[in-house]
């Protein structure tokens, strides 16, 4: 396992709808489109046709389902994922999956199912807090670094070097050694992280929409700087940070398994995939269950997250347009 | 009362990394309010950058005002403060840019953005500025205006995106009216329809109109003045028809010598002027025109020569516009007889 997938293939980004070299068919007088299609509905009408992208959204939605509503049912019918019951704890360790206990128990004696269930949580509110934290860095970063170009540039994206310049892993365990163990600490460590590559992505798609005429026309028009910025140069460059926020928050949940699984993230004995993975290790052939549901609820999950992405792209990408 | 909008001797130069590349260097002309100033030149003569520099829009740097001054009713647009700058844009001059398919924002409706300006410059409520952009847009010639206000801009057509261009730029009613290349991007039928409407919008606004193309066509019919630039420099300026019948410079007459013609039945070949536009770093000696002129003498090509007002309200910037025999070499719609020299590199 390792974090490489926090960089996802950037290559086929749509550059937003700012790039528009007019795929659209030239219709003068009575019939056009429709009014009110919007290009919101457009886009989401153009994600229902890829049936990855769905696959992966009812999948992040199911999990999210599970995450929150965990509490109402998943330990009273699998048992308590943190817990050992101690007079018990004998005839209930190790035991392979049944009826009982689907996924099986670990070394404790705890419920393999109630954990994979407890850690979703983990990695739903690791992915998501991180990628938020570095999404409002990168935007405000990669946003004044475009705009305003000349020193503001250079110093914002020189920054982003040095953050690229050090082995990703290796830097967030840097991190965490300094802001101390714990779960917050893990995505703070993967929200300040993340932030150059959103910088940079974000800026790129300003620098080409703001070449666009719409642009002048709007300082034509007399807008402030803060008004273009907001309302006519944003719009049209935040799709391609709605796709690779998505992704990384895959990337941010592969983060997390990998620094719990060398136990520079979540601490035990809270439930997180990773660090059920790293206990695993040790029963690899003895009690393959121990290993093999946390590694697929990290592979479906980080999977559904790329596939939505991947689809967010092809859908937000007007030059696809039919 | 001062001029409408003044442009004295501006020198607009952008610092790049090739060396000082000096797109306007040395463009004056004022502008009476109710007129049209037709602006021509080929492509990389000036024309769009002091179009922009009126509106400061050029960006800085590597642009850079060396020297001159654009007045607007006499106060220098110049020094003033950025928000007084902002208050001029869009209110009291207003622009329609050269291509409707990428000066429309895609993602706001068409309604939206013409309301804009009114929103900032009028403090309309939205829904004040939406109705009147309604209203504008039916002014402009849009069918069905309430509805259509409600489309973005990939639903509409190229002439009625530049219809709706039209009406922001309109909405404020300005004082100036500036016009980058407004039909270039839009086929002949749609052209004329173009020029229809903001000619019937200047009758009914009295605004004045920079109008600038390189289609000596296009300003023939609607033009006042008309400033030919060539190379950063204006090279001729004064009344259309002056500039028409009676052209001063030998630049002019190679653009009026290259209209293709409809009079002429034989298919014969058009007259361009040989060569190639100078570049704007390193600009020939003397008369930047003198490597392409086919009446270059001697000293064309070591001394500048002067703009200098050689008839009443007629500006020509060639050494020998002030001698009628030379003058008179020029028959028009005729192409060179000796051909001109050959451009140096």
């Amino acid at each position: 396992m390792s974090g490489n997938l926090e960089q996802p293939d950037l290559s086929r980004s749509p550059v937003g709808p700012g790039a528009e070299g007019s795929p659209v068919v030239d219709r003068d007088g009575g019939d056009f489109a429709g009014p009110g299609r919007t290009l919101r509905a457009d886009a989401l009408r153009r994600l229902r046709k890829n049936k990855l992208a769905v696959a992966g959204l009812v999948w992040i939605i199911i999990i999210i389902l599970i995450a929150i509503t965990a509490d109402l049912w998943a330990p009273r019918w699998l048992g308590d994922p943190i817990e050992i019951d101690s007079a018990t704890v004998s005839e209930r360790t190790l035991l392979s999956p049944s009826v009982e206990h689907p996924f099986g128990t670990d070394k404790l004696g705890r419920d393999i199912a109630s954990r994979v269930i407890y850690g979703a949580r983990v990695s739903l509110i690791v992915g998501i807090v991180a990628v938020f934290i570095m999404v409002v860095i990168g935007l405000i970063m990669g946003a004044i670094a475009a705009y305003y170009g000349g020193i503001w540039d250079s110093l914002i994206m020189r920054t982003a070097d040095v953050f690229f310049a050090f082995p990703y892993i290796l830097f967030a365990i840097a991190l965490i050694a300094v802001l101390g163990k714990g779960f917050q600490n893990v995505f703070i460590a993967i929200g300040i992280l993340g932030w150059p590559s959103i910088a940079r992505v974000f800026r790129s798609s300003i620098m080409s929409v703001k070449s666009n005429e719409y642009v002048d026309a709007a300082r034509a028009m007399g807008a402030s700087t803060r008004r273009i910025l907001l309302r006519h140069i944003m719009p049209n460059s935040v799709a391609p940070i709605i796709v690779y926020a998505t992704m990384s928050v895959g990337g941010a949940i592969l983060t997390e398994a990998a620094l719990s699984f060398l136990g520079m993230g979540v601490q035990p004995p809270s439930p997180s995939w990773g660090l059920m993975l790293s206990e695993a290790r040790s029963f690899m052939f003895t009690a393959p269950w121990l290993m093999i549901y946390p590694g697929i609820a990290i592979l479906t999950t980080v999977l559904a997250f790329v596939l939505l992405g991947d689809g967010l792209r092809d859908a937000l990408d007007v030059k696809l347009k039919e | 009362m001062p001029p409408l909008l003044e442009v004295d001797d501006l020198h607009m130069h952008f610092f790049t990394r090739d060396g000082v590349v000096k797109a306007v260097d040395g463009v004056s002309f004022t502008l009476e309010s109710g007129k049209t100033l037709g602006v021509v030149g080929e492509s990389g003569s000036g024309k769009s950058v002091t179009a922009l520099s009126i509106m400061r829009l050029v960006p800085e740097p590597p642009g850079k005002v060396v020297s001159g001054d654009i007045r607007f009713k006499g106060e220098s647009v110049l020094s003033m403060s950025d928000k007084d700058q902002r208050k001029l844009r869009g209110n009291r001059i207003a622009m329609i840019f050269q291509d409707p398919m990428t000066s429309l924002n895609p993602v706001h409706r068409i309604g939206k953005q013409i309301a804009e300006p009114l929103r900032l410059h009028k403090n309309m409520s939205r829904k004040e500025a939406w109705a009147a952009a309604v209203e504008l847009l039916a002014q402009v010639g849009i069918p069905q205006a309430e509805e259509r206000a409600r489309n973005y801009p990939h639903e509409f057509s190229g002439g009625m995106r530049q219809r709706a261009m039209i009406a922001m730029a309109l909405a404020c009613g300005p004082d100036i009216l500036i016009a980058d290349e407004p039909t270039t991007a839009l086929d002949v039928t749609i052209q004329a329809q173009i020029l229809e409407l903001v000619q019937e919008i200047q009758q009914r606004t009295e605004s004045a109109i920079i109008l600038i193309t390189h289609d000596l066509g296009v300003v023939a019919d609607m033009a006042d003045h008309i400033l030919v630039m060539y190379g950063g420099k204006a090279v001729e300026f004064g009344v259309a028809d002056e500039i028409f019948y009676h052209s001063l410079h030998p630049y002019t007459w190679g653009l009026l010598e290259s209209l293709p013609r409809h009079d002429v039945d034989d298919k014969g070949a058009l007259c361009p002027i040989k060569g190639q536009p100078p570049s704007l770093i390193s600009l020939p000696p003397g008369c930047s025109f003198h490597p392409r002129c086919a009446y270059a003498q001697p000293i064309c090509s070591t001394e500048v020569p002067p703009l200098v007002e050689v008839e009443r309200g007629h500006y020509s910037s060639c050494h020998f516009a002030g001698d009628p025999d030379f003058v008179a070499q020029f028959v028009a719609h005729s192409c060179y007889v000796g051909g001109p020299r050959e451009a140096d590199g």
